[in-house]
């Protein structure tokens, strides 16, 4: 119930406490003793041979952790896993950035990672689509592809040798997303999976769960990779400043945007695990109980959520049993 | 402050122009507000209040002084507030000092009254004990912990609850002092003396985003204002400050305008405050 | 902690009745006058003069009454490096009290929250986009305080930029108003000041009817609030008025 602030009158108070002793009653199996804080010792067989991961220090023979969170083995490999950290990269990752600065031939983006990540002019697919060296000529329009504080969705390619985070947008999906809005969220509830791209059709929304926490809700774009169209767009903006009124999202699609950005607000206030099919849910469940979009983020809206998520859970284990 | 791209920027001000903004909110609806009281037990007063991501403590505390020679029917008030880097790392040293300074005297305007102390929240001929000679001073300290826009009217209302929970020793004087002597005062632990807190003003800062205003904008709201009108309303409905902020100039329609918006959201405000102070009070009594 | 158990919580009745009025309300309401003979509604007869520090890029001497106001421009000038980019220029206003302004000897330091005000009531005027990169000083020296200081500094600081050819919309004209009982009195002396019941003061652009900054003290009901802004308003334009002559009288004599 971390981070939850909620006026809860009585039995709101007390239906949220029931939700979550039963969705504890759920999990507890599975990891109650494997978490950790710091410096609790970890459980180990000495005898074996051991290779101490992230996470872990030895003080007097013992092993020990250095963060706080839950305790993984791989094989030898004893590492533990922080729950609440920044970013952990890993290759192939989904990753929404905010450019934070044009440099030559590359971008740094930010992405909650411990250092800015790098987006190489060379790694891009270019506007023209050709396949050709860069040319100087590119070098200097870097600015019309992205520009300082745009938000880019992109992928992790690897690390350099000097640990710096180099990322690729080689690909139709990769690119500036515009028209929409960004939510951070703690990276440890987005888990990884087959999907991070997801088009809601029924909404005609965009929803892209980075997985560095940075969540992309946005109108549905066609082609993505069409940025000789975009070029083409901001010199249209630069120039008809007024023509932008025209052109702002149409109010039932942000009203779709809007209750999908609350439905994520009101799971990571309550520390559940982001991904399509929950939120969906929480989405159909605040619009078949007519619950305003406002709304979504009071008290009652966050008891309903959990409870259903109690509901759901148990309905699963009882059929995988 | 992390910049926006021009994408997310349009995206908001389109919100703001389709009454739906980021969070699903009206132009004139508030986010969720929660009120905490007694949270600071070594003051006289405290408060500690929650919009949406912004979250600001206030609290009250009283010193026996001695009125100034010019106002002697009169206790002194002082309000400053703080912001702590907590909150944000560009408070750090003097960062936050430009932010605090500009907070301290906007809350001074709207709290305090005129020079004469007309129209003031809290009256200060109820802080003295013997005229000329002691009175109460009241300190009123205002901490930022983590900001998320609209700091005036979140610390307003923190100072108004933290009045509305202050209570002040009861002073006995001893009866027979020569004019001249400072009177000799006893400070009773026991009894406690409570403000009428029914004419402090709340605070209703109207941003505004291209055609249209709204009220407790976020920060990413915030960096879109050309400009912003903080005005100060009682329960009576009368103005009692008024600070514009950001420089494009308005017409004096429009702030006529936003002016009677700003009396007629307060009403609301108002109620929706005095409403979480009581239960804040409630439960505070409770535990 | 308000509530101590055990006591019941009285509440403190406000004095009602014995506030003290000061000599300058001779009588009763409509009698008295003001400490220098002028009618509410009317100003003290301004003056304007560019040109007063040969160092600056910019600046003007104002004096209403026994306020006098230097204002002096610095700039435009390249930014320090330690200022984060900005693609607009930067505005760096600084008020000063010097240590004979007021009636006591005073400290002569900076007044933050002067420059503060001084700053919002002038950047919404200035072309700031126009000088990217760089920064603009205005530094402003109370030489002695005579009532309605900020409005006299903002309007001299208005012309003083003026004086330094810095790209602006249009002067900034600045009024004061204060509250007295019943009555609005315009451009009040510092005597006025400190009886004040409240006070409002409203910087226009006059020219283009725009209120670059408006501060309201004091309990205002909304036919006064009309009523003082309506005040302000045609103050201002007449103010706005005597600033341009000033500027033109310059021009004038330059070009001689």
């Amino acid at each position: 119930m971390r981070g939850l602030k909620l006026p809860l009158s009585q039995t709101q108070r007390v239906r949220l406490q029931r939700a979550f002793e039963k969705l504890q009653s759920l999990s507890a199996k599975a990891n109650s003793d494997a978490s950790l804080t710091v410096a609790d010792t970890i459980p180990v067989n000495y005898e074996d041979a051991f290779l101490k991961g992230h996470g872990t220090a030895d003080l007097n023979g013992e092993l020990v952790a250095t963060v706080c969170g839950v305790v993984e083995r791989v094989n030898n490999l004893v590492y533990v896993r922080a729950l609440r950290a920044r970013y952990k990269p890993e290759v192939g990752d989904v990753v929404v950035g905010r450019v934070v600065e044009v440099a030559q031939k590359r971008w740094r983006l930010e992405i909650n990672f411990s250092q800015d990540a790098v987006l190489m002019l060379s790694s891009m697919n270019m506007p023209d689509g050709i396949q050709r060296r860069r040319t100087a000529l590119d070098e200097l329009n870097m600015r019309s592809i992205f520009e300082e504080n745009d938000i880019v969705c992109a992928e992790v390619r690897n690390f350099q040798h000097d640990g710096s985070l180099q990322l690729q947008a080689r690909s139709q999906k990769y690119g500036k997303l515009e028209k929409g809005q960004l939510l951070i969220i703690d990276p440890y509830l987005v888990k990884k999976s087959k999907q991070h791209f997801h088009h809601l059709e029924q909404f005609g929304v965009d929803l892209i769960l980075g997985r560095n926490g940075y969540i992309w809700i946005g109108e549905h774009v066609e082609a993505r990779d069409s940025m000789v169209i975009d070029q083409a767009k901001n010199i249209e903006q630069s120039t008809v400043v007024e023509g932008i009124n025209q052109a702002y999202t149409p109010l039932e699609m942000r009203q779709n945007i809007c209750r999908i950005a609350n439905a994520i607000r009101v799971l990571t206030s309550l520390g559940f695990n982001v991904d399509l099919n929950l939120i969906m849910e929480t989405v159909e469940l605040s619009s078949s109980l007519k619950i305003d979009i406002h709304d979504m983020l009071g008290s009652e809206f966050h008891v309903l959520v959990a409870e259903m998520e109690a509901e759901r859970r148990s309905l699963t284990t009882k059929r995988k049993r | 402050m992390v910049g926006l791209s021009v994408g997310e920027k349009h995206f908001i001000q389109g919100g703001i122009a389709q009454d739906l903004r980021s969070d699903g909110r009206k132009r004139l609806t508030y986010r969720p507000i929660y009120v905490e009281t007694g949270v600071i037990p070594q003051a006289h007063g405290s408060a500690r209040v929650r919009l949406g991501a912004t979250d600001v403590i206030a609290s009250v505390k009283a010193e026996l002084g001695k009125p100034s020679a010019l106002q002697p029917d009169k206790g002194k008030i002082a309000i400053y507030v703080d912001c702590s880097p907590t909150a944000a790392p560009m408070f750090e040293g003097r960062g936050g000092e430009e932010l605090s300074t500009e907070l301290s005297v906007a809350l001074q305007r709207c709290l305090l009254g005129g020079k004469s102390g007309a129209g003031a929240g809290i009256d200060p001929t109820s802080l003295v004990v013997v005229e000329g000679k002691v009175c109460w001073d009241l300190y009123i300290d205002g901490l930022v912990i983590s900001s998320d826009g609209n700091l005036l009217d979140a610390l307003a209302a923190a100072i108004k609850a933290a009045l509305s929970n202050t209570g002040i020793p009861k002073v006995d004087v001893a009866a027979e002092t020569t004019s001249d002597e400072q009177p000799e005062v006893n400070i009773s632990d026991e009894e406690f003396l409570q403000f009428d807190t029914s004419g402090i003003p709340v605070i209703v800062t109207l941003t505004k985003v291209g055609r249209h205003y709204i009220v407790d904008a976020t920060s990413e709201e915030e960096s879109q204002m050309s400009s912003a009108v903080s005005i100060s309303v009682n329960r009576k409905g009368h103005i009692c400050g008024l600070t514009k902020r950001g420089g494009v100039g308005l017409d004096p329609s429009i702030i006529l305008d936003m002016i009677s918006v700003a009396k007629h959201v307060s009403e609301q405000l108002i109620n929706k405050l005095d409403s979480e102070i009581a239960a804040a009070e409630a439960s505070e009594e409770e535990s | 902690m308000a509530a101590k158990p055990g006591s019941a919580p009285v509440t403190y009745s406000p004095n009602l009745g014995q506030k003290t009025r000061p000599p300058i309300f001779k009588d009763n309401d409509l009698d008295w006058v003001r400490p220098d003979g002028r009618g509410f509604h009317q100003c003290r007869p301004a003056f304007f003069r560019t040109g007063a520090v040969n160092s600056a890029s910019g600046s003007a001497y104002a004096e209403l009454g026994s306020t006098k106001v230097i204002v002096s421009v610095f700039g435009p000038r390249e930014s320090k490096k330690a200022m984060m980019y900005s693609d607009t220029g930067r505005l760096n206003c600084n008020v000063s009290y010097t240590t004979f302004a007021t009636p006591v000897r005073g400290q002569g330091s900076d007044h933050k929250e002067f420059s503060s005000m001084l700053h919002k009531a002038l950047e919404g005027a200035i072309m700031l986009e126009t000088f990217p990169k760089t920064t603009v000083d205005v530094f402003a020296l109370v030489l002695e305080s005579g009532g309605s200081d900020l409005p006299v500094v903002i309007s001299c600081a208005s012309l003083a930029l003026a004086d330094a050819g810095i790209m602006m919309y249009d002067l900034v004209a600045a009024v004061s108003v204060s509250c007295l009982g019943k009555n609005l009195v315009i451009d009040p002396v510092l005597e006025e000041e400190s009886y004040q019941d409240g006070s409002l003061m409203l910087t226009c652009m006059p020219s283009r009817y725009e209120v670059t900054q408006l501060t309201f003290t004091g309990e205002w009901s909304t036919p006064e609030i009309n009523e003082a802004m309506q005040l302000c308003l045609d103050a201002c334009n007449k103010l706005g008025k005597v600033m341009r002559t000033c500027l033109k009288e310059a021009a004038s004599a330059s070009q001689e």
